[in-house]
């Protein structure tokens, strides 16, 4: 072979391969070569192992792959096969005449990369050349991982060219397939507390009414923020609202239910919020659902809420148990009724997002759907964040516990104070203290007995919710005392639970 | 050319073909040997048959030396012998040789000197029998050629 056709080897793999055939039968050496040549490797062959041996020696960079004979008289062909393989790290084929299988095993012990039979089909021959390729790529896998030793070597300079090309196929194939894989991923945004500020601030700045993501997220000014992230926690934000307003309708309404809470599985009615029946769309929904529908389009909670995320505990447990872990409670009114998990049917599925997102939501309640609810923390540190727009004690925050805690039992019942002008601060501000006074009401043991009795439509409907979760008639207040304490057994950790004020209906 | 000359070498050449075929003397592996044979490589099978005719000579002689006192057979050797003839046969097509070399191995197996002998005179009949036939065939190819002609590739079933 001229170097010209090595060149063009190179660039052709598997064409011009470079073989170098064993067999010390010269009738089958003249075929081997010639059905190697008709497979356009480049051949040299020898009737002798240790002239073979030799040969690689002297330059084993010369040379692709080695296929040998088995029987020969000079060395035994697994012999060469294991000298090769260890000195030189070749691919070696293994050529017999023997089927029996104990030879095959043999050679594949021996480290055969292959083993044919004679007579050799060129069919054969025409894929040995995978068995190149791939150890080539396990030298440059083994290259990697011993920090280049494989490309000690000098002399694999022709070797190394062709798998080079080969490797920087493969190389960029894989590349390739990481940065398909990274495009499709989009990086998950965290709603910090900054950011959820800052999402406030925009919302109230154009009013609950007119939040379209748009609008926020220009407002916001944040880098690398898309509209659909602000889109995906407007909607939870509003979903949060919603479940209070809702809750608080029902709580009103729920005084004489009996039934199980509803839980508000779906946030869809957002849009309708103010005057659509909170679309339940949990099949938990029970009797008491009905009531729920109507949301007062309260503008308090609104106020409430921004305030409510301070009021949330921190310690809004839920380690145990889903309750509402700390995701702060909104005003009670906000307090939702979620008996599945599934009162923020996003957060329900969305954990995480569930502190992220939703902090509005949080700043309701938080719903610890998931016991694994553990980002109630960051929940309560969210509500802080709101809470801090507002000056707020902590008292408020307990009610917020409370609220979940009641609810926050198994089954998930989240109570979500929503309020529908979330956004608007101000309202909030002013609406703080009433918050707080109701907070503080609802959230202390005595508060839920007032909660209970107060005419309060949340309250109300925050007992009677927790009440309808329990099964418990909410009107009662010493059944809510025993709501509580049945919660609470039925909550495991509630450890953080109660900081003291807030009342943990379970 | 007389191209009735031609067409006429031509049929010979077909029909003894086959009838090697049909009598057992060469199997697919001759015709996948005849398919690597082109322009570039004329005589590549005549090339691959003489060697093979070589390499039974020399087998055959170092065989019957290792069978020749009863007494010290070294069936080692005969086995070794026997294993690279059926290689080789096996390779070139030669179906009726490759056979023997079955019988062969298995009287080896068991040591038999008496038939590996008798396998060792069959052996040699046999090789010599279809050096000969492709001598012939050879000619006919060559009688073509210098007629003008072109040998027929034949695709025997």
């Amino acid at each position: 072979m001229t170097v010209e056709q090595g060149v063009q080897a190179v660039d052709q793999f598997p064409v011009g391969m470079r073989v170098l055939a064993v067999d010390d039968d010269q009738t089958c050496l003249l075929i081997l070569e010639t059905l190697l040549h008709r497979c356009q490797y480049h051949v040299t062959t020898t009737d002798k192992a240790q002239t073979a041996l030799e040969l690689l020696r002297e330059n084993k960079n010369k040379f692709d792959l080695v296929i040998s004979d088995v029987d020969m008289p000079d060395m035994d062909g697994f012999k060469l096969l294991e000298l090769v393989g260890l000195e030189m790290d070749l691919p070696v084929i293994m050529l017999s005449a023997h089927s029996d299988p104990k030879y095959v095993m043999k050679g594949v012990k021996h480290g055969a990369c292959d083993y044919l039979l004679k007579p050799v089909r060129i069919e054969e021959l025409k894929n040995i050349w995978q068995h190149v390729v791939r150890k080539s790529k396990l030298k440059k896998m083994k290259g990697i991982v011993t920090n280049g030793e494989s490309e000690g070597n000098s002399d694999q300079n022709g070797v190394r060219a062709n798998r080079k090309r080969k490797d920087q196929l493969e190389e960029k194939d894989e590349e390739e397939q990481e940065q398909e894989r990274g495009n499709d991923k989009k990086p998950r945004v965290i709603w910090t507390r900054e950011l959820h500020n800052k999402f406030l601030a925009a919302v109230d700045h154009v009013g609950i009414k007119n939040a379209v993501p748009k609008k926020i997220l220009d407002l916001m000014n944040v880098d690398n923020l898309t509209r659909e992230n602000v889109a995906s926690h407007l909607q939870k934000f509003r979903l949060a609202l919603k479940k209070i307003t809702n809750e608080a309708k029902q709580q009103a309404n729920m005084a004489a239910a009996n039934s199980h809470f509803m839980q508000m599985s779906s946030l869809k009615g957002f849009g309708s919020f103010h005057h659509s029946p909170i679309p339940l769309g949990s099949s938990q929904f029970h009797g008491g659902a009905a009531t729920m529908r109507h949301y007062p389009s309260n503008r308090t909670f609104a106020g409430m809420f921004p305030h409510v995320s301070s009021s949330l505990p921190r310690n809004l447990h839920n380690d145990g148990g889903h309750m509402l872990q700390g995701t702060p409670f909104p005003p009670l009114e906000n307090l939702h009724i979620n008996s599945n998990n599934k009162a923020f049917p996003s957060f329900a599925s969305q954990q995480s997002s569930l502190l992220v997102a939703p902090s509005m939501v949080l700043e309701g309640h938080q719903q610890s759907t998931s016991p694994s609810f553990s980002p109630h923390l960051e929940i309560n540190k969210r509500l802080e964040d709101w809470s801090n727009n507002i000056p707020q004690s902590n008292v408020h925050s307990e009610p917020d516990a409370l609220g979940w805690n009641m609810f926050g039992n198994s089954t998930n019942q989240t109570y979500f104070c929503r309020d529908t002008d979330f956004g608007s601060s101000s309202a909030a501000q002013a609406d703080s203290l009433q918050m707080k006074q109701q907070h503080e009401n609802i959230f202390s043991p005595m508060t839920v007995a007032q909660l209970l009795r107060s005419s309060s439509a949340n309250e109300g409907l925050f007992m009677g919710q927790q009440k309808l979760e329990n099964g418990f008639m909410a009107s009662d207040a010493g059944s809510l005392d025993d709501i509580v304490n049945s919660m609470m057994t039925q909550e495991q950790s509630q450890a953080e639970f109660s900081e003291g004020d807030w009342v943990w209906v379970a | 050319m007389n191209t009735v000359v031609v067409a006429q070498l031509q049929r010979q050449f077909q029909e003894y073909l086959v009838s090697l075929y049909q009598q057992g003397f060469l199997d697919n592996q001759f015709t996948e040997l005849r398919k690597l044979q082109d322009e570039g490589t004329p005589d590549f099978v005549a090339e691959v048959v003489s060697l093979f005719f070589d390499d039974c000579s020399k087998l055959i002689n170092s065989m019957s030396r290792s069978l020749g006192r009863p007494e010290s057979v070294d069936f080692k050797q005969v086995d070794s012998g026997v294993h690279q003839l059926k290689g080789s046969s096996s390779s070139v097509g030669a179906r009726r040789v490759k056979n023997v070399c079955i019988s062969f191995k298995e009287c080896c197996d068991v040591q038999n000197r008496e038939g590996c002998l008798r396998c060792l005179q069959q052996v040699d009949y046999e090789y010599k029998m279809l050096k000969t036939k492709l001598e012939d065939l050879f000619n006919l190819e060559q009688q073509i050629l210098q007629a003008g002609g072109t040998i027929p590739q034949i695709n025997i079933n």
